[in-house]
């Protein structure tokens, strides 16, 4: 596990995985108003998320022998860590299902949005990502400081998420006669971004009550099950994002 | 009062109400300070009616104390993880976490609603036993007829519920499921989902069939219609979690030296079926929800007019809605599997084939929806492929049959043949009838004729009756003694056998023998001219002379309760781990921990031994 990381390589870790994420982002754009492939794209989402799922998710922790018996903290938190992420694959098959209907709904036709506020709620999605790392490992070195302001950090970034896509991008495309009611263009779309958007607000409620009993010392170096769920959680989110935001800004031409 | 009020259920039931009245409430305030309308046909409209239910829910829990724990926890307090439940009956009305009790309440609670299910079905076909419309109108009909379908998989859901929290953790010798909380919540969470589907009755009915298909479902003005999509989309959510639990237990909490090929054939069954659980079935929550959104919001996800496709809900509906089946049946067979090497005395034939089976039969079934959809106007080229992925599933559902014949060939049955594996037998007849039927509705040039006929009907009530029903009966005579120290009573158990058995062949033969010749499923009334008449009152006897046996099985298991012989020893001679100890279970199950040190099924092998408890301290 990460903790036999020192906490400067952990910080110089999460930097990198960040820095290919963002190089990432920008080539799909890049794709997008170029040659517009679908393979490609979908290839390109697929590394961001196995990225996330492997540096920030640490997915491989649900493989860690325990040595403790079965009472043991160590051996309930792996137990802990297989239901949250059978949870997770459960959760993925709803985010499936949607892009499934998006798919066949739309074809190869995307709803008429606005390409920069995409991108921005992207970029501070992925931002908040970092940041959860940053907390994350901050409290696996026994940082608490780091660890709340990591928490503090990502809970803005996740709540300009959701201003920005409940709050402005819902109202563009509604002006612009986008209304869920309007045709399956607009049902896709609010329904797409409204059940991703009910998962982040869900997240924010979770680091809320993280940070409210991190401030209260629950959590020590040693045992922060909590943190770590939110942090999964809150990774999870943005893994859903990296294949939303194809779908809905990029693939396929204006309908 | 107070004292009933102090009844979690009674509780929890309470809070349901007023949390309805309160969203009703909100919604209607909303609507009428934005100028819209409020009032609808049923008093207000659907929005109230479903953000109503909703809310309702969630203030059934809390009400009801299930989620305690869980706002400790928020509130940053630490829960003790040993808990005790007084002993007495309030235990069972009360978010308990131990899981034979959660497994009792899911049994108990899938008894209580079969008997309504049942009961709707003996109404309609009472119906149907004449030609012409006697006492029902076609839209009761069609309520009661959909209410029986939807009613009675929830009751399967909570059946397999009860075996796998109550065996599974007695089988692989863990003092408890992996998430005790979690496992209490996904059962209390079924008991307001219960309430909302069966109060879609008063609000105007369902018309659709289980299935809830749009155009249909959308279209009708019919409250009810939102009920049931919410009510079940709720007890999906239980499905999902109590999967999920039932995954984790398994493989977190097994004894030593349970291996993977040394666990009881149930406990792979299990797995199975969860894996299944918790995934397709988000699906049908999401196939359910866009149908709900498409009639509160206007969406028109499956609506032509506004660029929508009805067969979307379709695919989305059978990607669960098939492996459901498996759901359904996978811990049967597994109990058969279970019961069948105790009674024939005889090694299980073909272990590793059968653990394997149950995992093959769950992934096929993932590939194989689109069977439920050739006459539904999909890309026909989708046929072919679906026809012969769905034959596959023979292969391994084959597996399990040839197992079965060489476990019992030449066992020593003791005679008279004890219940269980009356029902164990029995449930390998009716089985392998509705398997047999199976291959038929897979082919596409067939089942063009078959299909929507009440041929249909009667291969899925045979799959049913072969891969739940009679091995649910069959789990209860077994496990009855462990779980309440008494045996039940033989004899009646015995009438219960033979006067369902027969009736129940007749019932669903003659359904099939009229769905060959024309008779259409769903259907309130048929033409006298098509010669059904005399079949259908055949049926409808059949149907009153299956019931009369449940009503034996129920005077049987209250009688048995309070005065049936007590239990002593290993009933069965059984090699599993819960018959070495006393009856009934003690609280935290085993004393000392086991060690498992050999195969499950060997029985009839001298010298061979599954478990080995440890030495007193
Ligand atoms: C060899 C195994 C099986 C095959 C090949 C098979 C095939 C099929 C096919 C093709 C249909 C659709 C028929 C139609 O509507 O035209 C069907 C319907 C159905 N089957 Fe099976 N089946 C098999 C086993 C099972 C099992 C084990 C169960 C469940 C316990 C089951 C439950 C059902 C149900 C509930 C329906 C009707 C669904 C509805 O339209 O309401 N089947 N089966
Ligand atoms: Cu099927």
């Amino acid at each position: 596990m990460s903790h036999t990381q020192d906490k400067a390589s952990a910080l110089k870790q999460g930097v990198l995985i960040g820095v290919y994420l963002a190089v990432l982002t920008a080539l799909e754009y890049f794709i997008a108003i170029s040659f517009m492939s679908v393979t490609v794209l979908t290839l390109v989402a697929v590394v961001k998320a196995a990225l996330v799922a492997y540096y920030f998710m640490h997915i491989y922790k649900l493989n860690e022998e325990h040595e403790g018996g079965h009472d043991s903290f160590e051996y309930k938190t792996g137990t802990n860590r297989l239901g949250l992420w059978l949870f997770l694959l459960s959760d993925s098959f709803v985010f499936g299902g949607l892009l499934v209907s998006r798919f066949n709904l739309l074809g190869l036709e995307r709803p008429h949005l606005n390409q920069l506020l995409g991108l921005a709620v992207t970029a501070v999605l992925l931002l908040s990502s970092f940041f959860m790392n940053r907390a994350e490992t901050s409290m696996a070195h026994g940082d608490t400081k780091g660890f709340l302001n990591g928490i503090l950090i990502t809970i803005l970034l996740g709540t300009g998420f959701l201003l920005g896509v409940v709050g402005v991008e819902w109202r563009l495309a509604a002006a612009e006669g986008l209304t869920a009611s309007k045709n399956v263009v607009g049902g896709i779309f609010y329904m797409m971004t409204g059940m991703h958007a009910f998962h982040v607000l869900t997240g924010v409620i979770f680091l809320g009550l993280v940070y409210r009993n991190g401030r209260n010392g629950y959590f020590t170096k040693e045992q922060h099950w909590g943190v770590e769920a939110a942090a999964v959680y809150w990774h999870f989110v943005d893994l859903v994002w990296i294949f939303f935001y194809p779908a809905l800004y990029l693939i396929g031409t204006l309908s | 009062m107070k004292k009933i009020y102090s009844i979690p259920l009674i509780r929890g039931i309470v809070w349901q109400v007023v949390g309805l009245l309160v969203g009703i409430g909100i919604v209607v305030g909303i609507r009428a300070a934005m100028g819209l309308q409020a009032t609808g046909p049923f008093l207000v409209t659907e929005h109230a009616w479903v953000f109503g239910g909703f809310l309702g829910t969630l203030t059934f829990l809390v009400g009801h104390g299930v989620m305690g724990d869980w706002f400790k926890w928020w509130r940053g307090e630490i829960t003790s993880d040993h808990h005790e439940d007084k002993p007495g009956w309030e235990k069972y009305f009360g978010p308990s976490l131990d899981h034979k009790v959660i497994g009792i309440q899911y049994t108990v609670t899938a008894l209580i609603v079969m008997i309504v299910g049942g009961t709707f079905a003996l109404i309609f076909r009472t119906e149907l036993a004449f030609e012409g419309m006697q006492f029902l109108k076609p839209a009761q009909y069609n309520t009661l007829m959909s209410m029986h379908g939807i009613v009675m998989i929830v009751v399967i859901l909570l059946g397999i519920g009860g075996m796998m929290n109550y065996l599974v953790p007695l089988l692989v010798g863990a003092h408890d499921m992996a998430f005790p909380r979690l496992n209490s919540f996904a059962f209390w969470i079924v008991v307001p989902a219960a309430v909302w589907l069966l109060s879609s009755m008063a609000l105007g009915g369902i018309e659709t069939g289980w299935t809830g298909y749009p155009p249909l479902s959308a279209n009708m003005n019919l409250v009810g219609q939102q009920t049931f999509f919410l009510a079940v989309f709720i007890v999906g959510w239980s499905s999902v979690l109590g999967g999920l639990n039932l995954i984790a237990t398994v493989v977190r909490m097994r004894a030593k030296g349970m291996t993977a090929f040394r666990m009881p054939i149930f406990v792979w069954a299990s797995i199975a079926t969860s894996l299944i659980a918790l995934t397709a079935t988000q699906l049908i929550g999401l196939s359910f929800q866009m149908v709900m959104f498409q009639r509160l919001f206007g969406m028109g996800f499956f609506d032509p007019v506004k660029g929508g496709n009805p067969v979307l809900f379709q695919h989305l509906f059978w990607f669960y809605s098939h492996p459901a089946v498996y759901v359904f049946i996978l811990p049967g067979l597994g109990i058969v599997s279970e019961l069948l090497p105790v009674f024939a005395r005889k090694p299980l034939f073909g272990y590793k084939w059968i653990a394997m089976s149950s995992l093959g039969i769950a992934l096929v079934g993932f590939l194989v929806w689109a069977h439920h959809m050739f006459t539904s106007g999909m890309n026909e080229y989708l046929r072919v492929p679906f026809m012969y992925s769905t034959l596959l599933v023979a292969v391994p559902t084959g597996v399990k049959f040839f197992s079965w014949t060489a476990t019992i060939w030449k066992g020593k049955i003791d005679t008279p043949v004890p219940t269980p594996m009356l029902f164990t037998v029995g449930a390998v007849f009716v089985f392998l009838l509705g398997g047999l039927t199976g291959p038929p509705n897979a082919t596409v040039s067939t089942d063009l004729h078959l299909h929507d006929t009440y041929w249909i009907v009667g291969h899925f009530h045979d799959t049913m009756f072969g891969g739940f029903m009679f091995p649910f009966f069959a789990a209860l005579y077994y496990w009855f003694p462990k779980a309440t120290g008494r045996r039940m009573n033989e004899t009646l158990g015995k009438i219960h056998f033979w006067l369902m058995t027969p009736s129940f062949f007749v019932m669903t033969l003659g359904m099939m023998y009229i769905g060959l010749n024309g008779m259409r499923r769903r259907i309130a009334d048929y033409d006298p001219a098509m010669g059904f008449q005399p079949t259908h009152f055949v049926l409808t006897i059949a149907g009153f002379l299956i019931a009369l046996s449940v009503l034996v099985f129920f005077i049987n298991l209250i009688t048995s309760l309070r005065n049936g012989e007590v239990a002593k020893g290993n009933v069965w001679n059984s090699r599993s781990p819960e018959w070495q100890v006393e009856s009934p279970m003690p609280a935290h199950n085993y004393e000392h921990p086991f060690e498992v040190v050999g195969e499950p099924y060997d029985y009839g092998l001298a010298g061979s031994k599954y478990v080995e408890f440890a030495k007193h301290k």
